[in-house]
Protein backbone atom coordinates (compact mmCIF):
# COMPACT_ATOMS: atom_id res chain seq x y z
CA UNK A 1 0.00 0.00 0.00
CA UNK A 2 2.63 2.66 -0.78
CA UNK A 3 1.63 5.95 -2.15
CA UNK A 4 2.76 8.74 -3.98
CA UNK A 5 1.51 11.96 -5.03
CA UNK A 6 1.43 11.19 -8.56
CA UNK A 7 -0.70 8.24 -8.15
CA UNK A 8 -3.55 10.45 -5.96
CA UNK A 9 -3.73 12.31 -9.20
CA UNK A 10 -4.84 9.80 -11.51
CA UNK A 11 -8.42 9.32 -11.85
CA UNK A 12 -10.33 7.24 -9.17
CA UNK A 13 -10.67 3.50 -10.59
CA UNK A 14 -13.78 2.21 -11.10
CA UNK A 15 -14.15 0.64 -7.74
CA UNK A 16 -13.00 3.48 -6.12
CA UNK A 17 -15.72 5.55 -7.78
CA UNK A 18 -18.63 3.58 -7.48
CA UNK A 19 -17.91 3.33 -3.88
CA UNK A 20 -17.38 6.93 -3.46
CA UNK A 21 -20.64 7.86 -4.92
CA UNK A 22 -22.14 4.66 -2.46
CA UNK A 23 -20.39 6.95 0.32
CA UNK A 24 -21.88 10.32 -0.63
CA UNK A 25 -25.59 9.11 -0.78
CA UNK A 26 -24.86 7.14 2.43
CA UNK A 27 -23.23 10.95 3.84
CA UNK A 28 -26.35 12.67 2.86
CA UNK A 29 -28.95 9.83 4.18
CA UNK A 30 -26.79 10.33 7.72
CA UNK A 31 -24.33 12.61 7.89
CA UNK A 32 -21.77 12.41 10.96
CA UNK A 33 -23.00 14.39 13.69
CA UNK A 34 -20.70 17.68 13.69
CA UNK A 35 -19.90 17.43 9.40
CA UNK A 36 -21.10 19.00 6.73
CA UNK A 37 -19.76 17.68 2.87
CA UNK A 38 -19.74 20.84 0.66
CA UNK A 39 -21.17 19.90 -2.56
CA UNK A 40 -18.92 19.97 -5.34
CA UNK A 41 -18.96 18.02 -8.90
CA UNK A 42 -15.81 16.52 -7.85
CA UNK A 43 -15.72 13.55 -6.38
CA UNK A 44 -12.30 12.81 -6.01
CA UNK A 45 -11.81 15.99 -3.30
CA UNK A 46 -14.12 16.61 -1.06
CA UNK A 47 -14.24 19.40 1.09
CA UNK A 48 -15.90 19.00 5.01
CA UNK A 49 -16.66 21.60 7.14
CA UNK A 50 -16.13 20.23 11.09
CA UNK A 51 -17.79 21.99 13.82
CA UNK A 52 -15.74 21.59 17.30
CA UNK A 53 -17.80 19.32 19.57
CA UNK A 54 -19.56 21.14 22.32
CA UNK A 55 -17.78 21.14 25.84
CA UNK A 56 -14.02 21.09 24.26
CA UNK A 57 -11.25 23.19 23.51
CA UNK A 58 -12.89 23.66 19.99
CA UNK A 59 -16.25 24.58 20.44
CA UNK A 60 -17.93 26.69 18.12
CA UNK A 61 -14.88 26.93 16.11
CA UNK A 62 -15.05 25.52 12.54
CA UNK A 63 -12.67 24.47 10.51
CA UNK A 64 -12.57 23.04 6.44
CA UNK A 65 -10.81 18.88 6.11
CA UNK A 66 -9.87 18.31 2.19
CA UNK A 67 -9.88 15.32 1.46
CA UNK A 68 -8.38 13.85 -2.01
CA UNK A 69 -8.94 9.82 -2.84
CA UNK A 70 -6.33 7.90 -4.72
CA UNK A 71 -6.93 5.90 -7.34
CA UNK A 72 -7.12 2.47 -5.73
CA UNK A 73 -8.95 3.75 -2.91
CA UNK A 74 -10.55 2.52 -0.45
CA UNK A 75 -7.31 0.19 -1.00
CA UNK A 76 -5.39 3.24 -0.18
CA UNK A 77 -5.71 5.75 2.53
CA UNK A 78 -7.35 9.29 0.87
CA UNK A 79 -5.32 12.42 1.96
CA UNK A 80 -6.82 14.59 4.61
CA UNK A 81 -5.68 17.60 5.79
CA UNK A 82 -7.03 20.69 7.49
CA UNK A 83 -7.69 23.81 4.98
CA UNK A 84 -5.52 26.56 7.00
CA UNK A 85 -6.03 27.96 9.28
CA UNK A 86 -5.86 24.61 10.63
CA UNK A 87 -7.18 23.89 14.18
CA UNK A 88 -4.33 25.04 17.13
CA UNK A 89 -3.59 20.92 18.72
CA UNK A 90 -0.83 19.10 19.56
CA UNK A 91 -0.82 16.38 16.38
CA UNK A 92 -2.32 18.93 14.10
CA UNK A 93 0.71 20.98 11.93
CA UNK A 94 0.27 24.36 10.76
CA UNK A 95 0.24 23.18 7.42
CA UNK A 96 -3.05 21.28 8.02
CA UNK A 97 -0.85 17.69 7.98
CA UNK A 98 -2.24 15.56 10.58
CA UNK A 99 -0.73 12.92 12.47
CA UNK A 100 -3.50 10.30 12.72
CA UNK A 101 -2.46 6.70 12.39
CA UNK A 102 -5.50 5.32 10.82
CA UNK A 103 -4.65 8.17 7.67
CA UNK A 104 -1.04 6.36 7.04
CA UNK A 105 -0.26 3.27 8.39
CA UNK A 106 -3.05 1.96 10.24
CA UNK A 107 -5.69 2.98 7.53
CA UNK A 108 -8.12 0.11 6.26
CA UNK A 109 -10.12 -0.26 3.36
CA UNK A 110 -13.20 -0.77 5.96
CA UNK A 111 -13.14 3.20 7.17
CA UNK A 112 -15.02 4.89 5.43
CA UNK A 113 -15.37 8.98 4.77
CA UNK A 114 -17.57 9.00 7.43
CA UNK A 115 -15.44 6.94 10.31
CA UNK A 116 -12.45 8.86 9.33
CA UNK A 117 -14.10 12.43 10.16
CA UNK A 118 -15.41 11.12 13.44
CA UNK A 119 -12.07 9.53 14.28
CA UNK A 120 -10.69 13.73 13.50
CA UNK A 121 -13.42 15.33 15.65
CA UNK A 122 -12.54 12.65 18.67
CA UNK A 123 -9.10 13.98 18.60
CA UNK A 124 -9.80 17.28 18.50
CA UNK A 125 -11.96 16.58 21.48
CA UNK A 126 -9.83 14.98 23.53
CA UNK A 127 -7.12 17.47 23.19
CA UNK A 128 -6.52 19.48 26.51
CA UNK A 129 -4.42 22.01 25.02
CA UNK A 130 -4.36 24.23 22.25
CA UNK A 131 -0.93 24.23 20.72
CA UNK A 132 1.10 23.03 17.60
CA UNK A 133 2.97 19.94 17.61
CA UNK A 134 6.67 20.65 19.20
CA UNK A 135 8.76 19.93 15.60
CA UNK A 136 5.92 22.37 13.85
CA UNK A 137 8.43 24.47 12.61
CA UNK A 138 11.48 21.85 11.18
CA UNK A 139 8.30 20.16 9.69
CA UNK A 140 6.42 22.97 7.81
CA UNK A 141 9.72 23.64 6.01
CA UNK A 142 9.96 20.60 5.29
CA UNK A 143 6.90 19.91 3.51
CA UNK A 144 7.38 23.58 1.51
CA UNK A 145 7.22 22.12 -1.77
CA UNK A 146 4.35 20.52 -1.20
CA UNK A 147 4.92 17.57 -0.03
CA UNK A 148 1.53 15.15 0.81
CA UNK A 149 1.45 13.81 4.60
CA UNK A 150 1.20 10.12 2.94
CA UNK A 151 4.81 10.55 1.94
CA UNK A 152 6.11 11.77 5.93
CA UNK A 153 7.00 8.99 8.26
CA UNK A 154 5.40 9.07 10.89
CA UNK A 155 6.07 8.39 14.40
CA UNK A 156 2.68 8.04 16.59
CA UNK A 157 3.95 8.32 19.76
CA UNK A 158 1.06 9.81 21.87
CA UNK A 159 -2.06 7.54 21.97
CA UNK A 160 -4.20 9.86 24.45
CA UNK A 161 -4.64 12.64 22.69
CA UNK B 1 -21.60 -20.82 14.42
CA UNK B 2 -18.90 -22.17 13.10
CA UNK B 3 -19.85 -25.75 12.61
CA UNK B 4 -19.13 -27.68 9.54
CA UNK B 5 -23.60 -28.65 8.93
CA UNK B 6 -23.69 -24.63 8.01
CA UNK B 7 -21.46 -24.59 5.00
CA UNK B 8 -23.28 -26.33 2.08
CA UNK B 9 -21.18 -27.02 -1.15
CA UNK B 10 -22.86 -26.21 -4.19
CA UNK B 11 -21.95 -26.12 -7.29
CA UNK B 12 -20.17 -23.44 -8.57
CA UNK B 13 -20.12 -22.03 -11.95
CA UNK B 14 -16.36 -22.45 -13.87
CA UNK B 15 -16.88 -18.52 -14.90
CA UNK B 16 -17.47 -17.51 -10.67
CA UNK B 17 -14.16 -19.25 -9.82
CA UNK B 18 -11.73 -16.41 -11.14
CA UNK B 19 -11.54 -13.20 -10.24
CA UNK B 20 -14.24 -10.77 -12.36
CA UNK B 21 -12.05 -7.62 -12.53
CA UNK B 22 -13.00 -5.44 -9.89
CA UNK B 23 -9.14 -5.29 -9.48
CA UNK B 24 -6.30 -5.47 -11.40
CA UNK B 25 -5.12 -8.33 -9.38
CA UNK B 26 -1.36 -9.01 -9.01
CA UNK B 27 0.27 -12.14 -7.56
CA UNK B 28 -2.80 -14.02 -7.17
CA UNK B 29 -2.32 -17.81 -7.84
CA UNK B 30 -5.85 -18.34 -10.41
CA UNK B 31 -4.86 -22.47 -10.10
CA UNK B 32 -5.14 -21.88 -6.14
CA UNK B 33 -7.98 -19.59 -6.17
CA UNK B 34 -10.71 -22.01 -8.32
CA UNK B 35 -9.80 -24.97 -6.39
CA UNK B 36 -10.44 -22.94 -3.25
CA UNK B 37 -13.72 -21.83 -4.76
CA UNK B 38 -14.58 -25.04 -5.61
CA UNK B 39 -14.15 -26.65 -2.63
CA UNK B 40 -16.31 -24.28 -0.72
CA UNK B 41 -13.55 -22.68 1.12
CA UNK B 42 -13.76 -19.34 -0.58
CA UNK B 43 -16.82 -17.30 -1.93
CA UNK B 44 -17.50 -17.36 -5.76
CA UNK B 45 -16.48 -14.38 -7.35
CA UNK B 46 -19.99 -13.48 -8.29
CA UNK B 47 -20.24 -10.25 -9.86
CA UNK B 48 -21.19 -7.91 -7.35
CA UNK B 49 -24.45 -5.93 -7.90
CA UNK B 50 -24.50 -1.84 -7.64
CA UNK B 51 -27.99 -2.47 -5.86
CA UNK B 52 -29.50 -4.57 -3.12
CA UNK B 53 -31.96 -6.52 -3.89
CA UNK B 54 -33.78 -8.71 -1.07
CA UNK B 55 -31.69 -11.79 -0.48
CA UNK B 56 -27.63 -9.95 -1.40
CA UNK B 57 -25.10 -9.31 1.14
CA UNK B 58 -23.18 -5.84 0.96
CA UNK B 59 -19.06 -6.54 0.91
CA UNK B 60 -18.45 -3.47 3.10
CA UNK B 61 -15.01 -2.82 1.45
CA UNK B 62 -16.43 -2.30 -2.34
CA UNK B 63 -19.76 -1.88 -1.48
CA UNK B 64 -21.21 -4.03 -4.02
CA UNK B 65 -23.79 -6.83 -3.81
CA UNK B 66 -23.33 -10.63 -3.43
CA UNK B 67 -25.01 -13.74 -3.03
CA UNK B 68 -22.83 -14.68 -0.08
CA UNK B 69 -19.85 -13.20 1.53
CA UNK B 70 -16.75 -14.71 3.05
CA UNK B 71 -16.80 -14.33 6.93
CA UNK B 72 -13.36 -13.70 9.01
CA UNK B 73 -12.13 -15.56 11.51
CA UNK B 74 -11.90 -13.40 14.05
CA UNK B 75 -14.65 -10.78 13.78
CA UNK B 76 -17.22 -13.30 11.67
CA UNK B 77 -16.91 -9.75 9.13
CA UNK B 78 -17.91 -9.99 5.40
CA UNK B 79 -15.79 -9.38 2.43
CA UNK B 80 -16.16 -10.81 -0.88
CA UNK B 81 -13.78 -12.77 -2.42
CA UNK B 82 -11.96 -10.49 -5.15
CA UNK B 83 -11.74 -7.81 -2.13
CA UNK B 84 -9.85 -10.49 0.13
CA UNK B 85 -7.30 -11.30 -2.84
CA UNK B 86 -6.40 -7.85 -2.25
CA UNK B 87 -5.79 -7.72 1.55
CA UNK B 88 -2.66 -9.62 1.45
CA UNK B 89 0.04 -7.06 1.04
CA UNK B 90 2.35 -8.13 -1.77
CA UNK B 91 5.85 -8.82 -0.43
CA UNK B 92 5.29 -8.29 3.31
CA UNK B 93 6.46 -10.01 5.93
CA UNK B 94 4.04 -8.95 8.48
CA UNK B 95 0.87 -10.78 8.79
CA UNK B 96 -1.91 -9.56 7.42
CA UNK B 97 -3.87 -7.46 10.22
CA UNK B 98 -7.91 -7.87 10.06
CA UNK B 99 -9.54 -4.95 8.39
CA UNK B 100 -12.04 -5.03 10.18
CA UNK B 101 -10.80 -5.84 14.15
CA UNK B 102 -7.18 -5.27 13.44
CA UNK B 103 -6.86 -9.10 14.36
CA UNK B 104 -3.26 -10.17 13.05
CA UNK B 105 -3.21 -12.76 10.85
CA UNK B 106 -6.41 -12.28 8.93
CA UNK B 107 -8.43 -15.27 7.75
CA UNK B 108 -11.51 -15.91 6.09
CA UNK B 109 -14.07 -18.74 6.30
CA UNK B 110 -16.97 -19.51 3.61
CA UNK B 111 -19.94 -20.50 5.04
CA UNK B 112 -22.30 -20.22 2.02
CA UNK B 113 -25.29 -18.56 1.98
CA UNK B 114 -26.50 -17.13 5.27
CA UNK B 115 -28.67 -19.39 6.55
CA UNK B 116 -32.63 -17.55 7.53
CA UNK B 117 -31.60 -18.03 11.26
CA UNK B 118 -27.87 -16.28 10.71
CA UNK B 119 -30.13 -13.51 8.75
CA UNK B 120 -32.52 -13.22 11.61
CA UNK B 121 -30.09 -12.70 14.32
CA UNK B 122 -28.30 -10.14 12.32
CA UNK B 123 -31.13 -8.33 12.02
CA UNK B 124 -32.09 -8.35 15.82
CA UNK B 125 -28.25 -7.10 16.09
CA UNK B 126 -28.83 -4.40 13.67
CA UNK B 127 -32.00 -3.34 15.69
CA UNK B 128 -30.20 -3.62 18.73
CA UNK B 129 -27.19 -0.97 17.49
CA UNK B 130 -29.86 1.47 15.99
CA UNK B 131 -31.53 1.69 19.16
CA UNK B 132 -28.29 1.84 20.84
CA UNK B 133 -27.06 5.03 18.74
CA UNK B 134 -30.66 6.42 19.41
CA UNK B 135 -30.11 6.03 23.00
CA UNK B 136 -26.75 7.34 22.91
CA UNK B 137 -28.44 10.58 20.89
CA UNK B 138 -30.79 10.89 23.61
CA UNK B 139 -28.03 10.88 26.42
CA UNK B 140 -26.01 13.26 24.62
CA UNK B 141 -28.98 15.91 24.35
CA UNK B 142 -29.92 15.23 28.10
CA UNK B 143 -26.02 15.98 29.10
CA UNK B 144 -25.87 18.90 27.01
CA UNK B 145 -28.97 20.36 28.54
CA UNK B 146 -27.77 19.60 32.24
CA UNK B 147 -24.47 20.96 30.55
CA UNK B 148 -26.23 24.46 30.19
CA UNK B 149 -28.55 24.64 32.82
CA UNK B 150 -25.07 24.13 35.51
CA UNK B 151 -23.59 27.03 33.66
CA UNK B 152 -26.51 29.20 34.08
CA UNK B 153 -27.06 28.04 37.47
CA UNK B 154 -23.14 28.94 38.58
CA UNK B 155 -23.19 32.02 36.61
CA UNK B 156 -26.42 33.89 36.81
CA UNK B 157 -26.45 33.05 40.90
CA UNK B 158 -26.07 31.22 44.31
CA UNK B 159 -29.69 31.44 44.97
CA UNK B 160 -31.00 27.95 44.37
CA UNK B 161 -27.19 26.91 45.97
CA UNK B 162 -28.42 28.93 49.04
CA UNK B 163 -31.53 27.50 49.40
CA UNK B 164 -30.27 24.22 49.15
CA UNK B 165 -27.74 25.12 51.65
CA UNK B 166 -29.95 26.50 54.03
CA UNK B 167 -32.43 23.47 53.82
CA UNK B 168 -29.04 20.49 54.35
CA UNK B 169 -27.76 22.82 57.57
CA UNK B 170 -31.06 23.06 59.24
CA UNK B 171 -30.81 18.79 59.13
CA UNK B 172 -27.65 19.08 60.39
CA UNK B 173 -28.39 21.22 62.99
CA UNK B 174 -30.70 19.11 64.17
CA UNK B 175 -28.19 16.90 65.22
CA UNK B 176 -24.96 19.01 65.63
CA UNK B 177 -24.56 21.72 67.85
CA UNK B 178 -25.50 24.47 65.34
CA UNK B 179 -27.67 27.20 66.24
CA UNK B 180 -29.99 29.56 64.26
CA UNK B 181 -27.61 32.24 64.04
CA UNK B 182 -24.94 30.51 62.12
CA UNK B 183 -27.33 29.16 59.98
CA UNK B 184 -28.16 32.90 58.54
CA UNK B 185 -24.57 33.77 58.60
CA UNK B 186 -24.32 30.69 56.09
CA UNK B 187 -26.20 31.52 54.06
CA UNK B 188 -25.09 35.15 53.75
CA UNK B 189 -21.18 34.08 53.21
CA UNK B 190 -22.70 31.80 50.31
CA UNK B 191 -22.16 33.69 47.61
CA UNK B 192 -18.45 34.36 48.92
CA UNK B 193 -18.27 30.85 48.99
CA UNK B 194 -18.99 30.20 46.24
CA UNK B 195 -17.11 32.45 44.27
CA UNK B 196 -13.59 31.20 46.53
CA UNK B 197 -14.10 27.17 46.54
CA UNK B 198 -14.82 25.39 43.42
CA UNK B 199 -12.61 25.99 40.91
CA UNK B 200 -11.70 22.28 40.90
CA UNK B 201 -15.33 21.48 40.64
CA UNK B 202 -15.73 24.16 37.86
CA UNK B 203 -13.21 21.94 35.14
CA UNK B 204 -14.55 18.67 37.15
CA UNK B 205 -18.15 19.87 35.57
CA UNK B 206 -17.25 19.78 31.96
CA UNK B 207 -15.76 16.20 32.12
CA UNK B 208 -17.70 13.54 30.77
CA UNK B 209 -18.69 12.10 34.25
CA UNK B 210 -22.61 11.47 34.29
CA UNK B 211 -23.41 12.95 37.35
CA UNK B 212 -26.38 13.97 38.22
CA UNK B 213 -27.28 17.48 38.67
CA UNK B 214 -29.22 17.23 41.57
CA UNK B 215 -25.79 15.44 42.86
CA UNK B 216 -23.79 18.04 42.48
CA UNK B 217 -25.77 20.61 44.05
CA UNK B 218 -26.91 18.50 47.10
CA UNK B 219 -22.93 17.62 47.21
CA UNK B 220 -21.76 21.46 46.89
CA UNK B 221 -24.55 22.60 49.01
CA UNK B 222 -23.43 20.34 52.31
CA UNK B 223 -19.65 21.23 51.32
CA UNK B 224 -20.47 24.48 52.03
CA UNK B 225 -22.34 24.08 54.51
CA UNK B 226 -19.72 22.71 56.50
CA UNK B 227 -17.02 25.29 55.67
CA UNK B 228 -19.83 28.06 56.64
CA UNK B 229 -20.20 26.42 59.88
CA UNK B 230 -16.56 26.47 60.21
CA UNK B 231 -16.33 30.18 59.15
CA UNK B 232 -19.54 30.78 61.49
CA UNK B 233 -17.97 29.26 64.61
CA UNK B 234 -14.64 31.03 64.20
CA UNK B 235 -15.70 34.58 62.61
CA UNK B 236 -13.34 36.92 61.27
CA UNK B 237 -10.14 34.48 61.54
CA UNK B 238 -6.70 35.07 61.07
CA UNK B 239 -5.78 31.94 59.30
CA UNK B 240 -3.04 29.94 61.05
CA UNK B 241 -2.52 26.25 59.74
CA UNK B 242 0.03 25.02 62.83
CA UNK B 243 -2.83 24.65 65.49
CA UNK B 244 -5.31 22.38 63.35
CA UNK B 245 -3.18 20.53 61.53
CA UNK B 246 -1.31 19.45 64.74
CA UNK B 247 -4.72 18.90 65.74
CA UNK B 248 -5.12 16.04 62.76
CA UNK B 249 -2.08 14.73 63.82
CA UNK B 250 -3.07 13.51 66.89
CA UNK B 251 -6.76 12.45 65.44
CA UNK B 252 -5.16 10.31 63.27
CA UNK B 253 -3.21 8.73 66.24
CA UNK B 254 -5.90 8.22 67.92
CA UNK B 255 -7.60 6.75 65.06
CA UNK B 256 -4.81 4.41 63.93
CA UNK B 257 -4.69 3.07 67.30
CA UNK B 258 -7.94 2.10 67.31
CA UNK B 259 -7.28 0.04 64.31
CA UNK B 260 -4.20 -1.33 65.20
CA UNK B 261 -5.85 -4.69 67.62
CA UNK B 262 -7.58 -5.55 64.50
CA UNK B 263 -6.11 -4.45 61.23
CA UNK B 264 -2.92 -5.52 62.42
CA UNK B 265 -0.51 -2.06 61.17
CA UNK B 266 -1.21 1.06 63.12
CA UNK B 267 0.73 2.83 60.27
CA UNK B 268 -1.86 3.19 57.44
CA UNK B 269 -3.82 6.01 58.10
CA UNK B 270 -6.59 5.09 55.53
CA UNK B 271 -6.96 2.02 57.23
CA UNK B 272 -7.86 3.97 60.36
CA UNK B 273 -10.22 6.60 58.61
CA UNK B 274 -11.80 3.46 57.19
CA UNK B 275 -12.13 1.79 60.18
CA UNK B 276 -13.87 5.00 62.28
CA UNK B 277 -15.50 5.69 59.33
CA UNK B 278 -16.64 2.25 59.43
CA UNK B 279 -17.10 1.71 62.99
CA UNK B 280 -19.00 4.94 63.02
CA UNK B 281 -21.64 3.62 60.02
CA UNK B 282 -22.32 0.71 61.79
CA UNK B 283 -23.11 2.47 64.83
CA UNK B 284 -25.42 4.69 63.22
CA UNK B 285 -26.78 1.85 61.45
CA UNK B 286 -27.68 0.08 64.70
CA UNK B 287 -28.98 2.63 65.86
CA UNK B 288 -31.49 3.10 63.21
CA UNK B 289 -31.13 6.10 62.19
CA UNK B 290 -30.94 5.71 57.63
CA UNK B 291 -31.32 9.21 57.42
CA UNK B 292 -28.66 10.01 59.39
CA UNK B 293 -26.28 7.59 57.69
CA UNK B 294 -27.30 9.51 54.73
CA UNK B 295 -26.25 12.66 55.85
CA UNK B 296 -22.55 11.01 56.96
CA UNK B 297 -22.21 9.50 53.67
CA UNK B 298 -22.89 12.98 51.84
CA UNK B 299 -20.26 14.86 54.00
CA UNK B 300 -18.01 12.38 53.12
CA UNK B 301 -18.25 13.16 49.51
CA UNK B 302 -18.22 17.05 49.61
CA UNK B 303 -15.06 16.34 50.72
CA UNK B 304 -14.24 14.64 47.68
CA UNK B 305 -14.54 17.22 45.06
CA UNK B 306 -12.06 19.61 46.05
CA UNK B 307 -8.98 16.47 45.18
CA UNK B 308 -9.44 16.97 41.41
CA UNK B 309 -8.51 13.55 40.55
CA UNK B 310 -10.18 11.34 42.77
CA UNK B 311 -13.79 12.89 41.63
CA UNK B 312 -14.92 9.58 40.02
CA UNK B 313 -14.28 7.65 43.30
CA UNK B 314 -16.75 10.49 44.65
CA UNK B 315 -18.89 9.31 41.72
CA UNK B 316 -18.93 5.95 42.78
CA UNK B 317 -19.70 6.43 45.91
CA UNK B 318 -22.33 8.36 45.44
CA UNK B 319 -24.30 5.79 44.17
CA UNK B 320 -23.68 3.37 46.65
CA UNK B 321 -25.40 5.64 49.14
CA UNK B 322 -28.54 4.69 48.56
CA UNK B 323 -27.47 1.02 49.02
CA UNK B 324 -28.41 -1.24 52.26
CA UNK B 325 -24.60 -1.23 53.30
CA UNK B 326 -23.97 2.36 52.96
CA UNK B 327 -21.70 2.10 55.83
CA UNK B 328 -19.58 -0.48 53.99
CA UNK B 329 -19.75 1.58 50.53
CA UNK B 330 -18.40 4.76 52.47
CA UNK B 331 -15.37 2.96 54.05
CA UNK B 332 -14.53 1.83 50.57
CA UNK B 333 -15.27 4.89 48.91
CA UNK B 334 -13.05 6.82 52.03
CA UNK B 335 -10.22 4.44 51.68
CA UNK B 336 -9.90 4.62 48.36
CA UNK B 337 -8.36 7.50 47.06
CA UNK B 338 -5.91 7.68 49.50
CA UNK B 339 -3.57 4.66 48.57
CA UNK B 340 -4.76 4.82 44.83
CA UNK B 341 -1.93 2.96 43.09
CA UNK B 342 -3.11 -0.14 45.93
CA UNK B 343 -6.16 -0.42 44.87
CA UNK B 344 -7.02 -4.52 45.39
CA UNK B 345 -5.46 -4.14 48.76
CA UNK B 346 -7.33 -1.24 49.97
CA UNK B 347 -10.30 -2.88 48.88
CA UNK B 348 -9.50 -5.86 51.00
CA UNK B 349 -8.67 -3.47 54.19
CA UNK B 350 -11.53 -1.49 53.69
CA UNK B 351 -14.35 -4.98 53.89
CA UNK B 352 -11.95 -5.61 56.58
CA UNK B 353 -12.30 -2.81 58.17
CA UNK B 354 -16.13 -2.93 57.89
CA UNK B 355 -16.38 -6.11 59.52
CA UNK B 356 -14.48 -5.29 62.21
CA UNK B 357 -16.87 -2.17 62.64
CA UNK B 358 -19.22 -4.40 63.17
CA UNK B 359 -17.92 -6.14 65.58
CA UNK B 360 -17.68 -2.92 67.83
CA UNK B 361 -21.26 -2.31 67.20
CA UNK B 362 -22.13 -5.89 68.22
CA UNK B 363 -20.30 -6.28 71.13
CA UNK B 364 -22.21 -5.60 74.25
CA UNK B 365 -20.18 -6.75 76.90
CA UNK B 366 -18.00 -4.27 78.90
CA UNK B 367 -14.80 -6.25 79.05
CA UNK B 368 -14.60 -6.54 74.94
CA UNK B 369 -15.56 -2.56 75.02
CA UNK B 370 -12.64 -2.70 77.29
CA UNK B 371 -10.25 -4.06 74.80
CA UNK B 372 -10.34 -2.40 71.97
CA UNK B 373 -12.51 0.47 73.68
CA UNK B 374 -12.37 2.64 69.45
CA UNK B 375 -15.44 4.57 70.40
CA UNK B 376 -14.17 6.23 73.12
CA UNK B 377 -11.33 7.35 71.42
CA UNK B 378 -13.76 8.22 68.74
CA UNK B 379 -15.40 10.61 71.08
CA UNK B 380 -11.69 11.79 72.30
CA UNK B 381 -11.81 12.96 68.66
CA UNK B 382 -14.74 14.43 68.61
CA UNK B 383 -14.34 16.52 71.97
CA UNK B 384 -10.40 17.92 70.40
CA UNK B 385 -12.46 19.00 66.80
CA UNK B 386 -15.49 20.65 69.25
CA UNK B 387 -12.92 22.75 71.00
CA UNK B 388 -10.55 23.34 68.15
CA UNK B 389 -9.31 27.04 69.17
CA UNK B 390 -8.19 27.69 65.92
CA UNK B 391 -10.33 28.09 62.07
CA UNK B 392 -10.56 24.96 59.94
CA UNK B 393 -9.55 25.57 56.39
CA UNK B 394 -9.15 22.22 54.83
CA UNK B 395 -6.03 21.96 52.73
CA UNK B 396 -5.29 18.86 51.95
CA UNK B 397 -7.80 16.28 51.05
CA UNK B 398 -6.54 14.26 53.87
CA UNK B 399 -7.69 17.26 56.35
CA UNK B 400 -10.64 17.15 54.50
CA UNK B 401 -11.49 13.66 55.47
CA UNK B 402 -11.00 14.19 59.12
CA UNK B 403 -12.83 17.20 58.94
CA UNK B 404 -16.00 15.03 57.25
CA UNK B 405 -15.34 12.47 60.05
CA UNK B 406 -14.84 14.41 62.73
CA UNK B 407 -18.70 16.02 61.61
CA UNK B 408 -20.09 12.91 61.42
CA UNK B 409 -18.46 12.03 64.57
CA UNK B 410 -20.57 15.52 66.34
CA UNK B 411 -23.22 14.05 64.45
CA UNK B 412 -22.97 10.42 65.92
CA UNK B 413 -22.45 12.23 69.38
CA UNK B 414 -25.45 14.20 69.35
CA UNK B 415 -27.32 11.31 68.85
CA UNK B 416 -25.91 8.88 70.44
CA UNK B 417 -27.95 7.16 72.71
CA UNK B 418 -28.52 3.03 73.32
CA UNK B 419 -25.33 1.29 72.19
CA UNK B 420 -23.27 4.55 72.11
CA UNK B 421 -23.68 5.18 75.78
CA UNK B 422 -22.99 1.51 76.93
CA UNK B 423 -19.81 1.30 75.46
CA UNK B 424 -18.31 4.60 77.04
Amino acid sequence: MTSSSATSRKALSKIASNRLQKELVEWQVNPPVGFKHKVTDNLQRWVIEVNGAPGTLYANETYQLQVDFPEHYPMEAPQVIFLPPAPLHPHIYSNGHICLDILYDSWSPAMTVSSVCISILSMLSSSTVKQRPEDNDRYVKNCRNGRSPKETRWWFHDDKV
Amino acid sequence: MGNKLGRRRQVVDEKYTKPQGLYHHKDVDIKRLRKLILESKLAPCYPGDEDSTCDLEECPICFLFYPSLNRSRCCTKGICTECFLQMKVPNSTRPTPCPFCKTSNYAVEYRGVKTKEEKGIEQIEEQRVIEAKIRMRQKELQDEEERMQKRQDLSSSSRTMGEVDHGSIGVLSSRSPVDEEEIVSADQSCSTSMTRQPPHLRTNRDDEFDLDLEDIMVMEAIWLSIQNQENGKHKGLAQSEAAPSEQYVSEDHYVSQATAPLAGSASSPSGGLACAIAALAERQQTSGESSFNHNTTMSTYNVLPNCGQFYPNAVQASDSYAAPEGGTELAHGGGIPMARDDGEWNMDRGSEVAEAGTSYASSDSPEDAGGISALPQSNEVDAGFQNLPAPIVPESFEEQMMLAMAVSLAEARAVASGPGVTWQ
